[in-house]
């Protein structure tokens, strides 16, 4: 008798090699499969129960989804591109220019991670809509709106840094009238003005500091932040979904209640 | 149709496994994209076409040997050069494509620097790090500078060599068009090299115009100055009859007279036919000024003002004490002091009054000025700028009146306001704006020059030349430019030098004309009984010349006086005079000579010895050699030209000591014997 392919997945989950690597043994009892979620660092951080219910596409238009995906993008393009770029003020232009004309599908590799980067704060807004208009950032989920609005302004410095990188002119003076903004801020502006720049005009400092914070700091930040959001999904109760939450769930039972007292 | 739709729906993305196909398919479509648009890069198409064409050549075997595959580069960090444009122009180098002229194909002309070693965009600019046409030679929204259309090119060898270059005619005209016709009065020019650009029109001063023409011929001047010489440097200001009437007003009402022009005519003009024309060709008049002949064609140089109608022009008085001293009118002038006598000036004025043009002034009539006529005719003059070419008293020279140009060639197209239908370029902007100044915007002072297109190609190009890079480049890829010296010969001799104006033909210690030889080292180079005749009654030296060296009618004194100065000072410390003599050599040595002359070194072929049977007419005659030249100088001459006057035609034939000694002998004999002897008798 032939074997099934769950079958095999069953001999392969079965072997010394994977029980050494993945604590949670063989077996689709529920708690098998409640482990198999709650013992992966990486998966522990989503609820090991999901609702059919939930995962259908008028819940959430997989906005958030869609979100992480888009940014799973510009990490992946975004990492062969630093290969390509040295964040310099004579190599900056020349190296977009390489990028264009002589590195095999290096415009691909751009333009994929330019586009890439407009969807995602698209997406990011679209989610956030989605999210208010529902009304899911309300008790239990007020802390994971907060997170939230910072991935936001996240997404807005990551969009912001990277637009100086090609170091053209449309760059130049976008980011002199951006850090002139900032500058605007009472008492402290020119501070700040002098910090983002690492100067008082854009220049080898400003393209340096941005290159750090496009593709080190804010990226590590954003990930940290957006475990957290994942994490806090399943502490909050999973997805929010009207139906299912406690308060409607309580007023439904209280109403249940009365409807048996009065059947009574 | 809903249920068509509905079918291919279910079809498509009925079930999982399907959807997840189809998404699959697509997705990894679209990711061949960039891939197969990397394969059918237009490089690629060029270089399949490359090596189709030199397949049935019969040099294919070492074209195909030459021809490396894939985007070629040639990267020079130092002039910031990453040029890609030989991925497409894959002959550039191959000398063998004589025959090829289509493009991206064609050899790339000779030119002085290796491709290697300069790239392309340097010359050509465009988008050297680009790999498709229209990035590369077009103007994009990534890069503003495209490529230099052909006939500019020249520009660029300007931007590096700072004086002039040999093989760039149109640059060289350029800038001299720039100094020529006063373009630098009134635009600044600073040079990248930080000197300014000096005019060399010489526009005359204004403020004893009275004395030398009449207000009628200022009006017709002011109207059209070509009307009355083509040749006129003067451009058109379009004036309307009304504001050349109060022009020509102030202009006349504020001359002031100077003593010597006024004076009453010491010498009656007399009007002969054969001596007039003798004595101004005699003169050499034609050296320096230009007249109009018959057929239409100017004969002459183009130092001086063109003389077709002056007689229409100067006042009789004005025009002999000019000939008599014409720096008692102008003392910068570079017209020589003739000294002519009475007779001679009342020939020579006859001759030049009786040059006019009757048309020229036959409508013009002009009433009395009014002091209104004349106050306007006053603020029009500096409304135009009259006064930044010319001196005119109570006028202050304007500063900086028309916009400087020291940076035309890098002026961004976005700050141009361009003509209807004319091409966005700022090579078709400048070459308008030289062409129809006043069409780009009422109200513009700039006036009307008669440019041919030859010339307005040839100011395009110099003032392209002027711009950013050019002045940035570090000063190890520069050719700086030899600037001219400010040179003057010192006390008698050197006032007798400047009154004869030597230095507007011949150049010395780098100042001075070129149209007559170099005089720096003449001392040296010739005999002093030679220099005493030939200043008295200069003769010509070379055959082929049309210009030659007046007879300025000195006295021995004067004669002298220079002698003396030229040959103790303009001596070269590489040749010294005495060292060798002038006579004495065996009859031996000055056959070896002839021998060497007429066989080995072939010099008959430039020069004349026995005007029997020579026909050299590129270099000077040679019959009278042994009494001009010394010997020693001809013996370092004969070793090496080029270190004793740079830039000459005489080839440096690496000469043995003996080769050269023999020769000396041979020249040194040279006397025009026969000639002499014909005189004793």
């Amino acid at each position: 008798m032939a074997k099934t392919v769950d079958q095999y997945f069953d001999d392969l989950r079965g072997t010394r090699v994977w029980r050494s690597i993945f604590r949670s043994g063989t077996g689709s009892s529920t708690l098998k499969r409640a482990l198999a979620i709650q013992q992966n660092v990486f998966l522990h951080l989503f609820s090991t129960k999901v609702r059919t219910r939930m995962l259908s596409f008028s819940a959430t238009w997989y906005l958030g989804t869609l979100t992480l995906g888009t940014f799973l993008i510009l990490v992946a393009t975004g990492i062969p591109l630093m290969l390509y770029y040295h964040p310099s003020v004579p190599q900056a232009y020349a190296d977009t220019k390489d990028l264009q004309f002589v590195v095999s599908s290096g415009l691909f590799l751009r333009n994929l991670h330019r586009w890439a980067a407009h969807a995602m704060v698209f997406l990011v807004f679209a989610h956030m809509f989605k999210v208010f208009y529902r009304g899911a950032y309300r008790a239990p989920r007020e802390f994971n709106w907060v997170i939230g609005v910072i991935l936001l302004l996240i997404t807005l410095l990551l969009s912001y840094t990277g637009y100086l990188l090609p170091w053209d002119q449309l760059a130049y003076w976008a980011i002199t009238v951006g850090s002139n903004i900032a500058s605007a801020v009472p008492l402290m502006g020119n501070k700040i003005h002098f910090l983002l720049l690492g100067g008082n005009a854009v220049n080898a400092n400003a393209l340096l500091r941005f290159y750090v914070l496009h593709c080190m700091i804010l990226p590590l930040t954003a990930m940290f932040f957006v475990a957290i959001h994942f994490w806090r999904i399943r502490k909050d109760g999973g997805l929010y979904s009207h139906a299912s939450e406690p308060a409607t769930l309580r007023a439904r039972a209280a109403s249940g209640a009365a409807a048996g007292k009065e059947a009574q | 149709m809903k249920e068509i739709l509905k079918s291919f729906w279910q079809k498509l993305f009925g079930d999982s496994v399907r959807a997840f196909g189809v998404v699959s398919l697509v997705f990894l479509a679209s990711l061949a994209i960039a891939p197969a648009k990397n394969f059918f890069s237009e490089w690629r198409h060029y270089q399949h076409g490359y090596l189709r064409m030199i397949r049935n050549r019969s040099d294919a075997n070492t074209l195909q040997r030459h021809f490396q595959g894939g985007i070629q580069q040639i990267w020079l960090p130092e002039l910031g050069v990453t040029d890609r444009c030989t991925s497409c122009h894959v002959g550039l180098k191959e000398a063998g494509l004589t025959d090829v002229g289509t493009q991206p194909f064609r050899k790339h002309p000779a030119i002085p620097h290796a491709i290697d070693q300069f790239g392309c965009t340097v010359c050509h600019r465009g988008q050297g790090a680009a790999t498709t046409v229209a990035e590369a030679h077009n103007s994009t929204l990534a890069w503003e500078q495209p490529i230099l259309p052909a006939k500019y090119i020249e520009s660029s060898c300007g931007e590096c060599h700072r004086g002039s270059v040999p093989g760039t005619p149109q640059l060289t005209q350029g800038r001299q068009l720039l100094s020529r016709y006063g373009c630098v009065h009134c635009h600044t020019v600073k040079r990248p090299d930080g000197s300014t650009m000096k005019p060399t029109d010489d526009p005359p001063s204004l403020s004893h115009i009275a004395d030398k023409t009449s207000r009628e011929w200022v009006y017709a001047w002011l109207k059209d100055p070509q009307a009355y010489a083509t040749t006129a440097t003067m451009p058109n200001f379009k004036l309307s009859d009304d504001d050349a009437r109060d022009m020509s007003a102030f202009l006349i009402a504020n001359s002031t007279p100077l003593p010597g022009d006024t004076a009453t005519l010491t010498a009656k003009p007399a009007s002969d036919p054969a001596a007039g024309p003798s004595l101004y060709g005699e003169s050499f008049c034609a050296s320096c000024h230009a007249v109009q002949n018959a057929a239409g064609n100017l004969v002459g140089g183009d130092v001086g003002p063109e003389l077709t109608r002056v007689g229409s022009k100067v006042k009789p008085e004005w025009l002999q004490a000019w000939l008599r001293s014409p720096r008692v009118y102008d003392a910068e002038t570079a017209m020589p002091h003739y000294r002519f006598s009475d007779p001679q000036v009342a020939t020579l004025s006859g001759f030049l009054l009786a040059k006019a043009d009757s048309d020229l002034l036959a409508n013009v009539h002009l009433d009395a000025a009014t002091p209104q006529q004349i106050a306007h005719g006053k603020r029009l003059v500096s409304d135009y700028g009259c006064a930044s070419c010319h001196e005119i008293a109570g006028i202050k020279k304007p500063e900086n009146f028309a916009p400087e140009l020291s940076r035309i060639g890098s002026k961004p197209v976005t700050q141009l306001i361009f003509l209807p239908g004319m091409p966005h370029t700022l090579p078709d902007y400048i070459a308008g704006k030289i062409k129809q100044p006043r069409a780009f915007s009422p109200g513009l002072k700039m006036p009307q020059y008669s440019f041919g297109p030859a010339q307005i190609d040839a100011l395009t190009t110099a003032l392209l030349a002027l711009n950013d890079r050019a002045s940035t480049l570090p000063p190890s890829l520069t050719v700086p430019a030899v600037p001219e010296s400010s040179y003057e010969p010192a006390g008698k001799a050197g006032k007798l030098m400047s009154d004869l104006a030597c230095f507007s033909c011949h150049r010395i210690n780098g100042h001075g004309g070129t149209m007559a030889p170099d005089l720096t080292w003449e001392g040296s180079s010739v005999q002093r009984q030679w220099l005493v005749e030939f200043l008295k009654n200069p003769n010509t030296l070379r055959p082929s010349l049309i210009r030659r060296m007046p007879r300025f009618n000195l006295t021995d004194g004067e004669v002298k006086e220079l002698t003396d100065y030229m040959m103790t000072v303009y001596q070269s410390p590489s040749v010294d005079r005495d060292s060798m003599l002038l006579s004495g050599y065996t009859p031996g040595q000055i056959e070896l000579g002839k021998q060497l002359f007429y066989g080995k070194y072939s010099c008959q072929g430039c020069h004349i010895v026995d005007t029997k049977t020579d026909k050299g007419y590129i270099g000077p005659t040679l019959t009278h050699v042994g009494s001009r030249l010394t010997a020693a100088w001809i013996f370092e001459w004969m070793k090496n030209p080029q270190a004793l006057r740079p830039g000459t035609a005489e080839p440096n034939r690496a000469m043995s000591d003996g080769d050269a000694r023999a020769l000396t002998a041979f020249l040194i004999s040279q006397k025009g014997g026969a000639k002499q002897e014909v005189a004793k008798k």
